[in-house]
């Protein structure tokens, strides 16, 4: 980035494009340049681990899979001579003459996404990174487990490449210190990445004896289904140490490491590990801060993009948003969802000019094939190594070219790569292939792409057959190479089997009701609502109570200390005056049929049935406090739930002035058995309402009694704040929870303190519980919809880490606290998220369906045993004159709703019913296939 | 002839102030200066410069009432500091171009990209190395689930 002018809707930026001397559209990534090249560089995809060429890709599966130059260290550009690759180049794509460009566009909004650094501990002495050779970061761990990494997924120490035993990581590397560097912070993803890396430790070394040691100091599994990962990995013997380890020392003959710490009960520890892993922190990086001065952007005192807990991707120039790390440290999910808020606030601002500049994708007419003899081409897939490193991928060609129908077999490096796509299209065309066969990975990442080139060569896109030689095969079977290439032998005859059996099928087409329905008038619901609405899309929003703003009337501040009500009154005016947006107050949802582009839900307001239809909808049904069960709750007045204090903060705070001393207990219904995740929210909420107590009355004393502080991220300085102000932290063990008892009229709390190693008895005027959050999915929803929630009733998103708005419902997208716990900001943005992603479905007019459906054929008697076996409602039961003008029954199927499992034709005793693409006569040539020996 | 402040004028055409004083000091609008920050403006220039900008006649007629307004005083009042109204945002100033510039080709920068793409807008994205993946892709597995990151 160069230079930036103009205002929202209409920026001028000017991008300076740096040259690869690789011409992109020549480069068919061979590697020849690659090979050829003399000069090595460190790699820093391998954190340096290892070494590649001048002439490099960046990883395996790079996008653009485009070899480059690197300017800094090639031979040639640093020092007039060598020209090597140029002379090898089979496509003369080498260009030295390139020269870096300024380019310059014209945008309406700009998202800036530039992630974070890594922080780099070489400054700290005491930790010995860059000395002792068996103390490595936790990204070059991470790249030491990786199959693509530098040892290929065999774990070996740096030092003298023996497979570690004893492995120590140690977490708050550059995060949670204003000491030795300046990142007060809390970099959130450590605990988590720390607790994977010494559970895929375990899968990569072969035999017993392995000891995983993690030294913490709290433990901040906070997010969905971390609690039970964490339980999981002290399950299988991971040893958590809560100790922040003094000095590493390197091992005898300087292999290994030796620690030294103190545990908590003040004894000194001197232990002995194989290597040490450094849990680093996030950083903004630099080239963060330049961009902020190119954009004249605000930051705050961490230099990460200042943004507000109302407006959680905007920074402080209209029309520039961020998403990821630089807006915080985050981990995946949410650096996902907020990716999806700023293209919300990006397409909201630009909504006039939605679909002025992009342009449909077409395709040629397919041509016929029914008429035609079979012509299969097979291309065996080498995956880079990952098949070809094991499975002897020029057997299987040659052997596909043995194969019935067989014309041409071919072996590509990555088939999935896009000069590979051209080249498929062209052999399709020249060989007049009409059925294809990749031998490569799983049809669930890859088969859309293949589709595509089929539908690019003018063929049906179910004419293409994978077979996963590499998932199912060579990730598998990595010690017996032979056997493995027998087996993809195999399994390149079954799909040749099959695909020869294949015939086109069309998609169905839905048309997309261009409205959307929002189930919750929370936070979640009304910011959902809003930003659909500001697109343009009618929303009919939909409240179970008669008034809108759900939990958001409860709490009094954010996590920044913004005052949450005269928001949310503003919120509710705009939503309740929005021409786009029809509120319905005491609600209820009573059905709902349809899928993606077309529901109908009767509702029931106000005792009335009406019908809405819509195109998709977000589930923001929130989530309330549980009620505590324990501590003398309902027993006593003066012990009350974090809402409950908040009102009292609110309504009368004279009467909390007064009080001597205040204790918080957390955890009450959070991490125990019954709900066994953690809440989220609840220590930074006591942390505010702990610092808001002493800026009351200085004087006070406040207790707070946890199990580990999870104030994630920048939140951290509240918890710092606390600290300094005087409040106490007591941690306690849940099996030696505190006992809150009533000594005359005084209330009593005691704890066991693990730093004095002695029980103490706190006189409590107040008691907070930090009460569980629970949410508020009733069984009806999931059933009408039927969507997934958790083990904990917390509906589930498609997929954890990617998809983490969207429901695996197509059409479905969840937002707030019916999703997991969590604070203000989070939720809005995961609201304006699911409207992100609610919109690329209703900004199109029609939808293709896929075509992998149900069918019925004539044998159907109308026995209607599949009826009951349909997990989707999908099939009915009709009745119908036959030919001898008698009644017959049959079965129909609702393509939108047919999700193509093959429950029905399973179950039907007749071939009634198949599914397309999977017949009975092709898995019955597959299954033919498989037993015959190759 | 009608007379103008530049903040008025730029609140009225939903612009920065900054961006009328650039267009009258780079000559774009014909303007001359008078006493008091006012500038005093022909009318018809005006709307034919407005026209040009592509700012819709709405918003043209309220700036053509400017000279029946002669008194501008504390005419506008400041909205609530929460009611973002992206609705106005769009309305006031020349149509928005329906393209975004992504800055980082991590994680975040490609869904950004991809629902952006998705739902109707020309995106460009920026990324400083020589392919698109950012540090998502140096992972081995991802937690809880212990999926592969790539």
């Amino acid at each position: 980035m160069v230079e930036v002018s103009g205002d929202v809707g209409n920026f001028t930026v000017k991008v300076k494009k740096n040259p690869r001397y690789i011409e992109m559209d020549k480069c068919i990534a061979c590697g020849l340049c690659a090979q050829k090249c003399p000069r090595k560089v460190d790699d820093e995809f391998n954190m340096g681990l290892n070494q590649r060429k001048s002439a490099f890709i960046k990883y395996g599966q790079s996008v653009p899979l485009k070899y480059a130059i690197d300017g800094q260290s090639c031979i040639y550009l640093t020092r007039g001579k060598c020209k090597a690759c140029e002379k090898f180049c089979p496509t003369s794509a080498i260009n030295f003459e390139e020269k870096e460009q300024i380019v310059t566009l014209n945008v309406g909004a700009v998202i800036l996404a530039p992630g974070f650094k890594p922080f780099d501990p070489s400054g700290f002495d005491f930790y010995g990174y860059g000395k002792i050779r068996d103390v490595v970061t936790s990204l070059e761990y991470e790249r030491l487990l990786s199959s693509s990494g530098p040892c290929m997924g065999h774990l070996v120490r740096p030092s003298d490449r023996q497979e570690p035993r004893r492995i120590a990581w140690i977490q708050c590397v550059g995060s949670r210190n204003t000491n030795r560097c300046d990142n007060g912070y809390c970099s959130s993803v450590c605990c988590m990445y720390a607790i994977k890396e010494a559970l895929v430790t375990a899968e990569h070394t072969s035999g017993g004896g392995l000891d995983q040691a993690i030294f913490y100091m709290d433990i901040r599994s906070h997010g969905k289904e971390f609690d039970r990962f964490y339980e999981g990995a002290k399950a299988k013997g991971v040893r958590f140490v809560r100790a922040r380890p003094h000095s590493i020392d390197p091992g005898q003959d300087n292999h290994g490491v030796t620690l030294r710490y103190t545990t908590e009960d003040g004894r000194m520890q001197v232990e002995d590990f194989d290597m040490a892993v450094l849990s680093i922190g996030m950083e903004p990086s630099a080239d963060s801060q330049g961009l902020a001065g190119i954009f004249n952007l605000e930051l705050d005192h961490y230099r990460f993009a200042k943004t507000t807990d109302f407006a959680p991707v905007s920074t402080t120039r209209p029309g520039v948003f961020v998403a990821g790390a630089f807006q915080a440290p985050k981990a995946i999910p949410r650096a996902v969802a907020e990716a999806s808020t700023a293209a919300c606030e990006a397409a909201v601002a630009l909504m006039p000019s939605r679909g002025e500049l992009t342009q449909q994708k077409t395709y040629p007419a397919e041509r016929s094939v029914s008429a035609d003899e079979v012509r299969i081409g097979v291309f065996v897939c080498s995956c880079g190594i990952n098949i070809a490193g094991i499975v002897n991928v020029d057997e299987v060609t040659k052997y596909a070219r043995t194969l019935p129908h067989v014309v041409l077999a071919e072996n590509n490096l990555f088939s999935c790569s896009a000069d590979t796509q051209e080249l498929m299209a062209k052999k399709i065309s020249e060989h007049r292939l009409n059925r294809v066969v990749i031998a490569a990975c799983t049809p669930r990442t890859h088969e859309p792409l293949f589709q595509d080139t089929l539908m690019v060569s003018a063929l049906n896109p179910y004419l293409v057959e994978m077979a996963n030689i590499r998932n199912q095969n060579s990730w598998v079977h990595q010690r017996e190479p032979e056997r493995a290439t027998a087996k993809a032998k195999d399994q390149v005859r079954m799909a040749v089997a099959k695909a020869g059996l294949s015939v086109p099928i069309q998609r169905s087409k839905v048309n997309v009701v261009p409205k959307a329905l929002v189930i919750g008038g929370g936070m979640a619901g009304m910011h959902a609502a809003l930003s659909l609405a500001d697109q343009d899309f009618q929303t009919v929003l939909l409240e179970k109570s008669d008034r809108l703003g759900g939990n958001g009337w409860r709490v009094n501040t954010t996590d920044r200390g913004l005052a949450v009500r005269p928001y949310l009154e503003s919120v509710i005016e705009r939503v309740e005056k929005h021409p786009k947006i029809k509120v319905l107050k005491n609600a209820e949802l009573k059905t709902a049929v349809g899928s993606v582009g077309s529901f109908v839900s009767e509702v029931r307001v106000d005792g009335e049935e009406r019908a809405v239809t819509y195109g998709v909808a977000v589930i923001a049904t929130g989530g309330k406090e549980s009620r505590p069960e324990e501590y003398l709750y309902d027993e006593d007045s003066r012990v009350m739930t974090h809402l409950e204090f908040d009102a009292v903060m609110r309504d009368n705070p004279a009467a909390l002035k007064k009080a001597q001393s205040v204790v918080f207990i957390q955890c009450v219904g959070s991490r125990d058995e019954r709900r066994p995740y953690c809440s989220r929210v609840c220590c930074t909420h006591s942390v505010k309402a702990a610092i808001a107590l002493k800026e009351l009355n200085s004087q006070m004393n406040i207790y707070v009694l946890n199990r580990d502080i999870r104030t994630y991220g920048e939140r951290e300085d509240l918890y710092r704040k606390a600290r300094d102000l005087g409040v106490i932290f007591i941690r306690y063990d849940v099996d030696r929870k505190p006992v809150v008892r009533r000594e005359g009229d005084d209330l009593a709390v005691d704890v066991f303190d693990p730093i004095l190693q002695m029980p103490v008895s706190i006189a409590a005027d107040h008691l907070v519980l930090a009460a569980a959050i629970e949410p508020n999915v009733t069984k009806d929803l999931v059933e009408l919809y039927k969507c997934a929630a958790n083990a904990d009733g917390f509906l589930n998103e498609a997929h954890p880490k990617l998809r983490p708005v969207d429901m695996a419902v197509d059409g479905l997208f969840v937002a707030g606290l019916c999703n997991y716990p969590k604070p203000l900001n989070e939720t809005i943005a995961q609201a304006k998220a699911a409207a992100a992603r609610a919109a690329t479905i209703l900004s199109q007019t029609e939808m293709t369906l896929d075509a992998i459906k149900s069918f019925v054929t004539e044998k159907c008697d109308g026995c209607a045993l599949c009826l009951d076996v349909c997990p989707y409602r999908a099939l009915q039961l009709e009745d119908y004159q036959g030919d001898d003008s008698r009644t017959h029954r049959r079965i129909t199927t609702d393509p939108a709703l047919c999700k193509g499992c093959g429950l029905c034709a399973a179950t039907c005793p007749k071939g009634g019913v198949y599914v397309h693409g999977f017949t009975l006569d092709q898995l019955k040539a597959q299954v033919a296939a498989a037993l015959e020996a190759a | 002839m009608i007379e103008i402040r530049v903040g008025q004028l730029a609140d009225r055409l939903g612009v920065h102030r900054n961006t009328v004083t650039n267009w009258i000091r780079s000559g774009k609008l014909r303007a001359t200066a008078t006493v008091g920050k006012k500038y005093l403006i022909e009318k018809e220039a005006l709307l034919q410069f407005c026209r040009e900008q592509g700012i819709p006649d709405i918003v043209m007629q309220t700036v053509s009432e400017f000279s029946s307004v002669p008194s501008f005083g504390n005419a506008h009042t400041p909205s609530s500091p929460f009611s973002h109204t992206p609705n106005q945002e769009v309305t006031m100033s020349a149509k928005p171009i329906g393209s975004v510039l992504v800055v980082g080709g991590g994680i975040a920068g490609m869904q950004a990209t991809l629902d952006l793409a998705n739902s109707g807008y020309y995106v460009h994205m920026v990324e400083k190395s020589a392919g698109i993946g950012g540090v998502m892709s140096q992972l081995d597995k991802t937690f809880p689930t212990n999926d592969c990151a790539m």
